[in-house]
């Protein structure tokens, strides 16, 4: 598998703080990357950076080629980004925000908005939309974009569970295709469904990358979240029962 | 959507007839009865009627782009305070040269760019920031002028008053510059058009699909700034066109920016007529301020959009 996109001693700072220090890994072509951590870790932010929407310091190279020698319109070639849709005012409808997405080759809307369940939300202003429709409609946004990186942040969130499901059905069927994924997940399940490799943030700055084999350990991830998960191998549950909190 | 377009395009013929006709004594422009009637047609009721049409273009157009780019949709094309900072140009330009029109508009130019300075040395580009300083930068110039107003010669208040509230009778801008500036602004933001559309989605989505937020944002000030300096410059401070067009065109034309702004530039020509038809009609032969006229006309539009939509 090719490697599409490198980050070399990321470093992400937020408010003064250091986020993130030193990350480096590489991210692959047919490849999901989940990214877990608890809140405030600096999930959210380690994809703003690798989308060049926010600063960061060391060397993120996209293509073989420094992300800061691209200029915006061309790394939009390159990478999707997904994450929440402000509240917009004006009006704008489903359809023109897919069309927005797509660009001048947006042939597939239909097909798109119908593969996400919104083809009935089609004229609606996204204004008028409930969290979970207006996250079908992010996603479908996403679909549109024909790049070799996608980053996803919270792509299940506000999602029912047919729709959770659905959306890890599109994330594997994009990678099948050779799409490399980054996605950050909040559901260990879901995790564990995709993910071939994890970045765990903690929040103070240390960030692990490797296999998920070798991280979805039940010790790891309970001192990570600083909760209590059980189970062993792909079953990894958090442990709702138990007041080890 | 033709169906709306041909619909303006009506409104486009029905309004220039109502501009060309109404005043005094109306005139129909088909058959105008002797050379007096010609001459009051075609060398006055004409400029003022193209003066009228260009400027109420001009600043739906800069309303239009003052929501998007400060993502509100109150945003007016005096948000930010030129309106008061013209007016104080304009008032300091009377106190000089009480006779001249010509250096109260070039008062008013001035303060137009003075106030745009202002807000874009303290706001440094950021949404909020500019909003921010706009409504407090607003307060400064409503005081400077108060304070000019209280040292003005008595038979300069009523001119400044006027102006003020909206004037087209002392435009001293030619109508060629004018319908110039509407050309080109409606051609520029038509350039930017499909920006402005991934605007609408926030800063940073935008940025996620190619738009460079920053370059934007300065061009959006300066072109929807020297918009409104030179619409403020011709006729005074006229309200609520370029509150109420924009959302009134994208009720009709819906949200893309390649239908707003045409529809926009002309659907605030046309209100403008309209309303400075009524000035001259209402008490001939004296004249109403037209600020007022917008008012009345901008406001129950608006509170009927405001009803709809909710």
């Amino acid at each position: 598998m090719s490697i599409v996109m490198m980050l070399a001693n990321l470093t992400v700072e937020r408010g003064g703080s250091t986020l993130l220090s030193a990350l480096s890994c590489p991210f692959h072509a047919g490849e999901v990357v989940v990214v877990l951590g608890p809140n405030g870790a600096g999930k959210s932010s380690l994809l703003l950076a690798m989308a060049g929407l926010i600063p960061a310091g060391g060397n993120i190279d996209v293509a073989g080629k420094p992300l800061s020698a691209y200029r915006r319109s061309e790394l939009t070639r390159q990478i999707a980004w997904q994450g929440d849709l402000p509240p917009t005012e004006f009006g704008l409808t489903v359809k023109q925000r897919l069309v927005l997405a797509a660009g001048e080759a947006g042939s597939n809307i239909e097909a798109t908005a119908a593969a996400m369940d919104i083809t009935p939300l089609l004229e609606r202003p996204l204004g008028e939309l409930s969290s979970g429709e207006r996250q079908r409609t992010e996603l479908a946004a996403l679909m549109l974009r024909d790049t070799p990186v996608w980053l996803l942040d919270e792509p299940t969130a506000h999602l029912d569970l047919k729709h959770q499901i659905q959306c890890i059905h599109m994330l594997k069927a994009q990678k099948a295709h050779g799409r490399a994924i980054v996605t950050v997940l909040h559901d260990l399940q879901q995790a564990m469904a995709i993910a071939d490799h994890l970045i765990l943030i903690d929040g103070k700055g240390a960030a692990e990358y490797g296999t998920a084999t070798q991280l979805f350990d039940s010790e790891r991830l309970s001192q990570l979240f600083n909760a209590p998960v059980v189970g062993q191998g792909a079953v990894l549950v958090p442990d709702y029962g138990g007041d080890d909190l | 959507m033709t169906l709306r377009w041909f619909a303006l395009a009506c409104a486009i013929a029905a309004c220039l007839l109502i501009g060309l006709g109404a005043g005094d004594t109306w005139i129909n422009p088909f058959h105008a009865g002797n050379g007096l009637e010609n001459t009051i047609l075609w060398e006055l009721r004409l400029p003022r009627l193209l003066t009228a049409f260009a400027v109420g273009g001009l600043l739906a157009l800069a309303g239009a782009w003052f929501q998007v780019l400060l993502g509100n949709p109150l945003a007016e094309p005096y948000v930010l305070g030129v309106a008061g900072s013209a007016s104080a140009g304009a008032v300091t330009g009377l106190m000089f040269m009480p006779e001249s029109t010509w250096v109260m508009s070039a008062g008013a130019f001035i303060g137009a760019w003075v106030g745009i300075v202002a807000v874009l040395f303290f706001s440094r580009l950021g949404p909020n920031r500019m909003l921010l300083a706009g409504v407090v930068l607003a307060a400064f110039w409503s005081a400077v002028l108060a304070l000019l107003l209280a040292l003005l010669p008595e038979q300069g208040l009523f001119r400044a008053f006027s102006w003020m509230m909206g004037d087209l009778s002392h435009s001293d801008l030619p109508v060629t510059l004018l319908l110039l500036a509407w050309v080109i602004a409606l051609a520029c933001g038509l350039i930017l058009s499909g920006a402005l559309d991934k605007l609408l989605l926030g800063e940073r989505h935008a940025e996620a699909l190619g738009v460079d937020v920053k370059r934007l944002r300065l061009r959006l000030l300066l072109l929807a700034s020297a918009v409104t300096a030179l619409a403020v410059t011709a006729a005074g401070t006229i309200g609520f066109v370029g509150l109420v067009i924009p959302h009134l065109m994208r009720l009709i034309f819906g949200s893309l920016h390649r239908a707003v702004l045409p529809a926009s530039a002309i659907g605030g020509g046309l209100l403008l007529v309209l309303a400075d038809s009524a000035a001259r009609t209402i008490i001939a032969p004296a004249e109403l301020p037209v600020g007022i006229l917008t008012a009345m006309i901008g406001v129950p539009v608006f509170l009927f959009l405001l009803l709809r939509r909710n």
